[in-house]
């Protein structure tokens, strides 16, 4: 069993020489690393904190932030091993094939894979987030056998599923580091270093090859590591830093010949109350509002979820509206409900009513992005600024799936909806952020339009890839750990034909 | 006067008062003054609710020529066959952000009016 060493123990100027090294201990490194577990390769992985929060190596994160409202750069991630899986929330749901596809209604979509090229990974990703066995949209007989589900007419939206990540005792979900330590321990060709930061990615002179790269310790120390391959993998974020800090080479940055990193950068909006469900036969099960375990344990969620074919006829982007809590009804609100179901026949007597929120889907914003600023961090590292914008057409397209959910409940005679809002005002008064980082390292086979290519691989470096969700060319609604799961586990098969 | 005019007489008596009040008074069900859009203002079963739906609906048009496009719309159609087909259409309108059938929101709309 290997130790978990601690870089600060390391003598001054060591220089390590592993096949591979993995920059970041969260999800992706940690179960990349476990993907090449017992492989020949030999691997470092760098994780910048130790096993628990510590402020000064948090406040690493801290940055500054224009535009909308958003959630304060070292707030909504984590800098320990686990990284920001040590706060979320353990929602699980894969990607939709429409996901992937180019869409000539949203600008710059278009993945250079598939969802079938994730097919082969999504079960170990699976395992890796402990969500039980693969439900998914699958779940609707099993639920229903619990509770019958509320009845959607035919139309745009459809009720989906969420998964949960496993709950243990009073944990709730997988938390990596905590979860993976020992793992990690176990293998025999992987050295996982604590409180070793990354400083910089030096380029070989010629720009075409990492040739080693820069670590520090909070404490002084400083070390370097000379691998044949590099993955980067410290989120949406970090992952910009490094690169747009390692400009001694490129003078843009690394990757970044083409302007393209940082830019691109999303997140999911999380909108509480956009609308009032009125259910006319009373409250709805359990598993609409709160996650609920199924008889083989799985815990789920219902939400509900534009079909593709909505999507295509609308030209809409992925959105997932959940149950929020009950709420009541003013004097209009009951007058509504009266009315309408007077005039569709249907006893409304029980009715009731329940505030909605949602998961939105943004469309790709090359203006969304994040620089440098001359700010400093406590090892000379340029901080971050985000310039935060969301369109009002993100809002408005959403918008129109609601209104179509909203259509199909009067022709179930199920229930009835309220938008509550309309204007952009009202949508940035309940704003809330889902803290998931995408984009920002886009993948594309052209390097005009991606930082990285359909393997990870950043454009023009030979040895250096890039794991997580900031390679994310679209984000879909769909949170996004078991996804960026399912694409580092391909990464890792990637990188054992590449290292052979 | 036998026992069985009697009770006649006084069950006549009662159906006369409850027709009485019915007709007459509010007690069970409500009245409103005559209007040139009973025929559609009949279809609501709860005028009161729906009128109190309607004061929101932004609809501008006085109410006869209200009235004249809700008769077109509905071509003879009782309101839930309308309503039915408003929905299948996609043809909803927002009155206070509730999502309501076209020609339900109108007559509401209408009932508001009067």
């Amino acid at each position: 069993m290997t130790a978990l060493i601690d870089a600060r123990s390391l003598p001054d100027a060591t220089v390590l020489t592993p096949d591979l090294v993995i920059i970041g201990g969260g999800p992706a490194g940690i179960s990349l690393a476990l993907a090449l577990a017992n492989s020949k390769l030999n691997i470092v992985l760098l994780e910048s904190g130790g096993m628990n929060f510590d402020p000064k190596v948090q406040n690493m994160y801290a940055g500054d932030e224009t535009g909308v409202r958003y959630t304060a750069l070292d707030a909504g991630r984590l800098r320990f091993l686990g990284g920001s899986s040590n706060h979320w929330g353990g929602w699980c749901r894969p990607m939709d094939e429409i996901d992937f596809e180019a869409r000539d209604w949203m600008a710059h979509s278009g993945w250079p894979i598939t969802r079938k090229a994730l097919e082969a990974y999504y079960p170990r990703a699976q395992e890796l987030v402990e969500a039980g066995t693969w439900m998914y949209d699958k779940s609707d007989a099993t639920m229903a056998a619990m509770a019958p589900m509320m009845p959607l007419g035919a139309g745009g939206v459809y009720t989906s599923w969420f998964q949960f990540s496993k709950t243990r005792d009073s944990v709730l979900p997988t938390y990596f580091g905590h979860r993976y330590e020992q793992d990690l321990r176990a293998a025999r060709n992987v050295t996982p270093y604590t409180n070793a930061n990354v400083t910089g990615i030096r380029l070989a002179a010629n720009g075409r090859n990492v040739d080693h790269l820069d670590v520090a310790t909070l404490d002084g120390k400083h070390f370097t590591v000379k691998p044949r391959q590099v993955v980067l993998a410290c989120g949406g974020m970090e992952n910009v830093r490094l690169l747009l800090a390692s400009n001694d080479v490129m003078p843009a940055g690394v990757g970044n010949q083409n302007d393209l990193v940082g830019r691109f950068f999303a997140d999911y909006p999380t909108p509480r109350d956009v609308a009032t469900l009125v259910s006319f036969a009373g409250g709805l099960p359990a598993y609409y509002g709160s996650n609920t375990t199924a008889p083989n344990g799985v815990i789920l969620q219902a939400a509900f979820a534009p079909t593709p074919a909505w999507r295509r006829k609308a030209g809409v982007p992925s959105s997932l509206t959940t149950v929020e809590h009950a709420v009541e009804l003013d004097d209009t609100g009951k007058a509504a409900v009266i009315t309408t179901a007077l005039a569709l026949g249907v006893n409304a007597s029980s009715a009731q009513a329940y505030a909605l929120g949602c998961g939105m889907e943004l469309a790709p914003d090359p203006d969304r992005r994040l620089t440098l600023t001359g700010e400093k961090d406590a090892l000379g590292l340029p901080r971050l600024k985000l310039d935060m914008r969301i369109a009002d057409s993100d809002f408005a397209l959403y918008r129109t799936t609601l209104a179509e959910f909203g259509r199909q409940l009067l022709a179930s005679r199920a229930g009835m909806l309220r938008l509550n809002f309309d204007h952009r005002d009202d949508w940035m008064k309940t704003m809330d952020w889902g803290n998931h980082h995408l984009g920002t390292t886009r993948m594309s086979s052209d390097p005009k339009q991606g930082v990285v290519d359909a393997d990870g691989k950043v454009h023009g470096v030979e040895n250096l890839h890039i794991a997580g969700s900031s390679v994310f060319p679209t984000y879909s609604a769909s949170n996004p750990t078991l996804n960026l799961l399912a694409l580092t586990l391909r990464l890792g098969d990637h990188l054992k034909k590449v290292m052979a | 006067m036998k026992r069985r005019e009697f009770i006649a007489g006084v069950a006549a008596a009662g159906v006369a008062l409850v027709a009485g009040l019915y007709r007459f008074t509010d007690l069970f069900v409500k009245h409103y003054p005559p209007t040139p859009y009973d025929d559609l203002l009949g279809q609501l079963t709860d005028r009161e609710q729906a009128a109190k739906l309607g004061a929101k609906a932004a609809i501008a048009s006085d109410a006869l020529s209200q009235a004249a496009r809700l008769r077109a719309s509905l071509r003879g159609r009782d309101l839930v066959t309308a309503a039915n087909a408003d929905i299948a259409a996609g043809r909803l309108v927002e009155v206070d952000g509730w999502l309501l059938p076209q020609t339900l929101a109108q007559l509401c709309a209408l009932a508001a009016k009067i």
